[in-house]
């Protein structure tokens, strides 16, 4: 193992372990936005894994499936923000 | 005659936008062959006659120099504020305040003031919360704020921003809109001091 | 290793860093608007780096292209998320008003509705 080859392993270790830290937001909230931020970190954290997998392997044929997951996670995310705008203002 | 005219120019107006996602599409087949970009600008063309996207009258300028000096400073301001940010993860987060405040804006482009409530939440520790399009005046939450002392930075901050922003995108008549504002509350500012 | 081999060791953990600071923050920080300059920036810096990195492990400009696009992609949407979710969260009476210093929003909000309660009795101009 090299330097390289260690720095692949201690980034996979970090994004993981902020992978873990974003799905407890995710899970315990405690609002529905706590929860839209936690969603929209784990979407950017997985495009960062995919970019690593590209790193490892010096293959960029994966930036299609980065662009999908950055899109669905956009999506997503504004989405279920504008599902809590409209059920604010139902409230009222 | 004219609806052709108009039709015709709705077209031209739409074409920077179908030559946009044109290149996007180029870029993401990885080769711009003949084949691949004819190709990408009829899916172009089609989603955005299908998605009837509305078409903005872009009177935009780009000023190269001043788009520099916005791209450096976002771009420092991102790291910046993500190495202060990591700071205060560590330092007691739970005592770390922030301050809304109303920044007057000195445009009345409603591009540039959504590119420059955009680009606030990129700088440092700002983050746009609501922008009054008619009274022109953009409500920013600013952290960390320990006082007082630190909201005329934060007011400084934004105004920078929006300068920047201004200047790099802005038309001739924009900017000379922006500086007649500009020297419109300067005056106002200069008058109330001296009454006091 | 070459020197490009060097570069890239050094931003990918960079990189990895910010986003574990940054997340890190998320869940430490108490209020949710802090939670999002917590966690928004630190993302699109951690993204930024550890694309520049593996963009430094592909052969030529053409393959590392499209990670630019990704870049790209993510200063479009990281601000329209970040403004949405300012909003709502104010709308929602999500922003803890003891954690802000000032609030000039809450300010001209009562001032709006002083004024439509009983017109021309409003609070005096400001300044």
């Amino acid at each position: 193992m090299n330097a390289l080859d260690y720095s692949f392993a201690a980034t996979a270790v970090m994004l993981g372990a902020s992978v873990l830290l974003a799905v407890y937001r995710l899970v315990r909230g405690p609002s529905v936005l706590d929860r839209v931020v936690g969603l929209s970190t784990v979407s950017v954290l997985l495009v960062s894994f995919i970019a690593l997998q590209v790193a490892v392997r010096g293959d960029s044929s994966y930036v299609g499936v980065m662009v999908t997951i950055a899109l669905l996670g956009f999506v997503a995310t504004l989405t279920a923000a504008r599902f809590a705008e409209r059920r604010a203002h139902d409230r009222d | 005659m004219n609806a052709v005219n108009g039709a015709g120019m709705r077209l031209l107006g739409r074409l920077p936008m179908v030559l946009w996602l044109t290149v996007m599409w180029a870029v993401l087949w990885g080769d711009a062959s003949p084949g691949t970009l004819i190709a990408g600008f009829a899916v172009g063309a089609g989603c955005y006659v299908a998605a009837r996207l509305p078409h903005l009258p872009v009177r935009l300028r780009f000023r190269p120099l001043w788009a520099v000096r916005l791209a450096v400073r976002i771009l420092w301001d991102l790291l910046a504020s993500s190495v202060q940010m990591a700071y205060f993860t560590f330092d007691r987060p739970h005592r770390v305040r922030g301050a809304i405040v109303a920044v007057p804006l000195r445009t009345d482009s409603d591009l540039l003031m959504a590119m420059v409530s955009g680009g606030l939440s990129l700088v440092t520790g700002s983050q746009t919360i609501e922008l009054d399009r008619e009274g022109g005046v953009i409500y920013v939450h600013g952290i960390p704020i320990r006082g007082e002392g630190d909201v005329p930075r934060l007011r400084r901050d934004v105004r920078r921003i929006e300068e920047l922003f201004v200047r790099a995108f802005g038309s001739t008549a924009d900017i000379a809109d922006f500086e007649a504002t500009e020297h419109a509350m300067h005056a106002a500012r200069a008058a109330g001091r001296e009454e006091r | 290793m070459t020197a490009t081999d060097w570069a890239t060791a050094v931003l990918l953990p960079l990189g990895a860093l910010f986003a574990l600071t940054g997340t890190i923050g998320m869940v430490r920080f108490p209020t949710l608007l802090g939670r999002m300059h917590a966690s928004t920036k630190p993302d699109t810096v951690a993204l930024l780096l550890i694309l520049a990195g593996a963009a430094f492990r592909l052969p030529d400009l053409r393959t590392a292209l499209p990670l630019a696009l990704v870049a790209v992609f993510q200063f479009m949407t990281m601000p329209v998320l970040a403004q949405t979710l300012g909003r709502v969260s104010y709308t929602r009476g999500m922003v803890v008003a003891e954690h802000l210093v000032t609030d000039e929003l809450e300010d001209a909000l009562e001032k709006r509705r002083a004024e439509s309660g009983r017109t021309g009795t409003g609070p005096g101009e400001r300044d």
